[in-house]
């Protein structure tokens, strides 16, 4: 069990001997019982964090926002900043210095195990018809308060698929770390949810997609809460396009808009095909994509179709190590494809 | 015209509706969308993600068609929107109050056709709410209320076995006329209870805004709060809260090329959104609202202040999606509490 007390007491002794400039953590929305990211800057704020099954957003996000804020201020920061992280959320830290968006000494990682279990899928909870007011971890199971008094629930029934598929639900790369590792408890074969879809032909996989990418509204919230869709300039953006004071009216007219604004199939699709392989052997899984989007589509499908993909052909895992060869930057002797040797 | 309608009758009276298309939550993915009825109705939504502001203000809205050929003028096709006669069921008085808002800006100085063309086709048959569909309504902090038939042509009441429903505009008795003989006349039993269940409704607890009629000036006030920046620090900048939101209307136009050469495509309107950080971008590069903390604050002050200085009243109706939807916590009640506590 993680003992919230140290995860306070952790984040208050740095703060207050200004080993870090401040502690990504999570702490209570006023949106019912759900977490919410958070940055604390004062050793007294240390007591506003939490740690609940409701945490389960990717605070690497907070990462790079936090560079992005530096390079834009063009601040300097001499010291570190510290992150609560999950393993998927430690995988992600990994991607990003793998890529170089910032160093390792630019971080403090403040690990934290899930040990025998995840984190919750709040419409796996709904969907079981309970309304609760707090949740807490307890063994392998998840405790909600609710009207009628306090509910446990084995976790694995409302927890969210990719930690039923986790491989690593400890994070390895930490400076210290809460909890016991219990990597090595998958409960499902990594990748099932992906197997279950598949078994469909490829009619009624394509009517599926159909129907998905009609439905999207095109808010990218997917995009905007992934810590690897960090471009300045996505493409779907208008400002994609540089103008000066030489572009004439042709050129903007004529400018390659890559994706227009409308939210139609063939428009979203285009979107979706281009974020996935741009997330392709970078994605690590953590489906804050899928958790944040407003009207349910299933976009892990998709990331974990590239992330086998990437195993299958290079045994490739994302967020291993931060010297490690990344997948589109690098190419092996043994590339199963005759074109590239 | 206020008549009672056995629930079991619900399907007759939207058979009776012929000349329209009818629209009612279905749940489908997981959600509650509006969607075609095909002859099924059963109104036990709580709201639906979506609200129904797409029926009148679609996400994407088609001017005209443009096409140059050489050595000729270049030709212009408008295009009107196909107009169906839509009769969407079950829409909560939260978005019946952002009908009116809507209606109040795509009319106010300039009458936007291509809305008009759309919502005077669309008739809303609103569901009192009982009970708050959700932890986050607050429609009574804004002026609303969970029984109000602000922007409805017909409002039905859930009286058990059977609703109530009252007519609120012309239109709305011309599809209960259509109706006939579904419908049955309210007893005074009926009429006790109707009034019963709305005092009912009124009393059960909602989230609240603090000192609600202080809000606009307090905000006003508060313009170079550096509360903003603080509750806006985990906002991810997405189009969630403010495409889910019944009364936003931003929209932006572009023209879609379908063929370079020659040159056609389509002038178009789609929904755009001041939480993007390119919604203000100028051309020089320069971003007059520079961080998210701006972006909060014009949403919230749009809501909050702006529309009451310019209409009256509020823009928010207190559905509660914003803040239901949005991922990280950023929270409209919340947020107005707070930047309006500390001003004098
Ligand atoms: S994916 Fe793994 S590391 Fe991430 S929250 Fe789930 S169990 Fe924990
Ligand atoms: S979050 Fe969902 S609706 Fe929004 S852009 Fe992504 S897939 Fe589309
Ligand atoms: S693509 Fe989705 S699952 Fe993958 S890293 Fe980004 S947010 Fe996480
Ligand atoms: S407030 Fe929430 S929903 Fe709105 S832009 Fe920010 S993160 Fe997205
Ligand atoms: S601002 Fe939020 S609560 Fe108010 S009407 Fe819009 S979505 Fe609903």
């Amino acid at each position: 069990m993680i003992n919230l007390q140290d995860m306070r007491d952790t984040a208050r002794n740095m703060l207050a001997k200004n080993e870090v400039r401040g502690v990504i953590g999570y702490r209570r929305s006023t949106n019912g019982m759900l977490a919410e990211p958070v940055v604390i800057t004062k050793p007294e704020q240390a007591d506003e964090l939490i740690w609940d099954p409701t945490c389960f957003h990717n605070l690497s996000l907070y990462l790079v926002e936090d560079r992005k804020f530096l390079a834009h201020t063009r601040a300097k920061a001499d010291l570190p900043i510290a992150i609560i992280a999950k393993g998927c959320d430690a995988r992600s830290t990994v991607v990003l210095m793998q890529e170089n968006y910032f160093e390792r000494k630019d971080v403090y990682i403040i690990g934290v195990s899930c040990e025998g279990t995840g984190v919750l899928d709040e419409r796996k909870l709904v969907k079981k018809g309970i309304r609760a007011t707090n949740s807490a971890f307890d063994g392998d199971d998840f405790v909600f308060t609710t009207e009628q008094g306090e509910q446990r629930i084995p976790a694995r029934e409302v927890m969210a698929d990719r930690c039923l598929e986790c491989r690593e639900c400890f994070p390895k790369e930490h400076n210290i770390v809460l909890g016991e590792d219990k990597t090595g408890r998958q409960l499902d074969a990594p990748f099932t949810a992906l197997k279950r879809f598949e078994e469909l032909d490829p009619a009624a996989r394509w009517e599926f997609w159909d129907h998905q990418f009609e439905r999207c509204i095109r808010c990218f919230a997917c995009r905007s809460v992934c810590p690897m869709c960090y471009c300045d300039e996505c493409i779907v953006d208008s400002t994609s396009f540089p103008v000066t004071g030489q572009t004439t009216a042709d050129e903007k007219a004529n400018r390659v808009k890559w994706i227009e604004r409308s939210a139609t199939r063939a428009e979203n699709m285009t979107y979706h095909m281009t974020r996935v392989l741009h997330l392709a052997g970078r994605c690590i899984d953590c489906n804050e994509c899928e958790r944040v989007c407003p009207v349910n589509i299933p976009l892990r499908l998709l990331n974990n179709k590239m992330e086998r993909e990437a195993r299958e052909q290079f045994g490739y895992e994302p967020g291993a190590s931060i010297g490690g060869p990344s997948l589109t930057a690098s190419f092996l002797d043994t590339d199963p494809g005759k074109f590239i040797r | 015209m206020e008549k009672i309608l056995a629930k079991n009758k619900l399907d007759d009276w939207v058979a009776a509706l012929s000349d329209w298309q009818v629209s009612a939550p279905i749940m489908e993915d997981d959600i509650w969308s509006y969607k075609a009825s095909k002859g099924k109705v059963q109104l036990e939504h709580s709201n639906t993600v979506q609200p129904p502001k797409g029926f009148s203000f679609p996400q994407r809205e088609v001017f005209f068609s443009f096409e140059q050929i050489k050595g000729q003028p270049p030709r212009l096709t408008p295009i009107q929107p196909k107009a169906a006669r839509h009769a969407v069921f079950g829409v909560r008085p939260c978005d019946g109050a952002g009908a009116v808002r809507m209606d109040t800006v795509f009319n106010d100085q300039f009458q936007d056709n291509y809305y008009q063309a759309r919502r005077s086709n669309v008739a809303y048959v609103g569901l009192a709410c009982n009970k708050p569909q959700g932890i986050n309504c607050f429609c009574q902090s804004v002026g609303g209320s969970p029984v109000s038939s602000q922007g409805m042509d017909v409002l039905m009441t859930d009286l058990g076995d059977r609703y109530y429903v009252a007519a609120v505009t012309e239109t709305g008795k011309a599809l209960m006329t259509a109706g006939g003989k579904v419908f049955g006349e309210p007893s005074a039993d009926d009429k006790k209870k109707l009034k019963q269940t709305h005092a009912d409704a009124l009393a059960q607890p909602q989230r609240a805004i603090n000192n609600v009629d202080a809000v606009p000036a307090k905000l006003k006030a508060s313009f170079d709060s550096p509360l903003w920046e603080e509750l806006a620090r985990a906002c991810i900048g997405c189009g969630a809260c403010t495409f889910l939101c019944p009364t936003c209307h931003c929209f932006d136009i572009n023209d879609e090329n379908t063929s370079s050469s020659p040159l056609r495509g389509n002038r178009v309107r789609t929904w755009d959104n001041c939480q993007f950080p390119d919604f203000t971008m100028h051309t020089s590069g320069h971003n007059p609202r520079e961080n998210q903390g701006a972006r909060l604050r014009q949403r919230v002050n749009h809501k909050f202040q702006y529309f009451h200085e310019n209409f009256g009243m509020s823009q928010c109706t207190g559905c509660g999606r914003c803040i239901t939807e949005c991922s990280v916590g950023v929270d409209i009640v919340n947020v107005v509490n707070k930047v309006t506590e500390h001003v004098g």
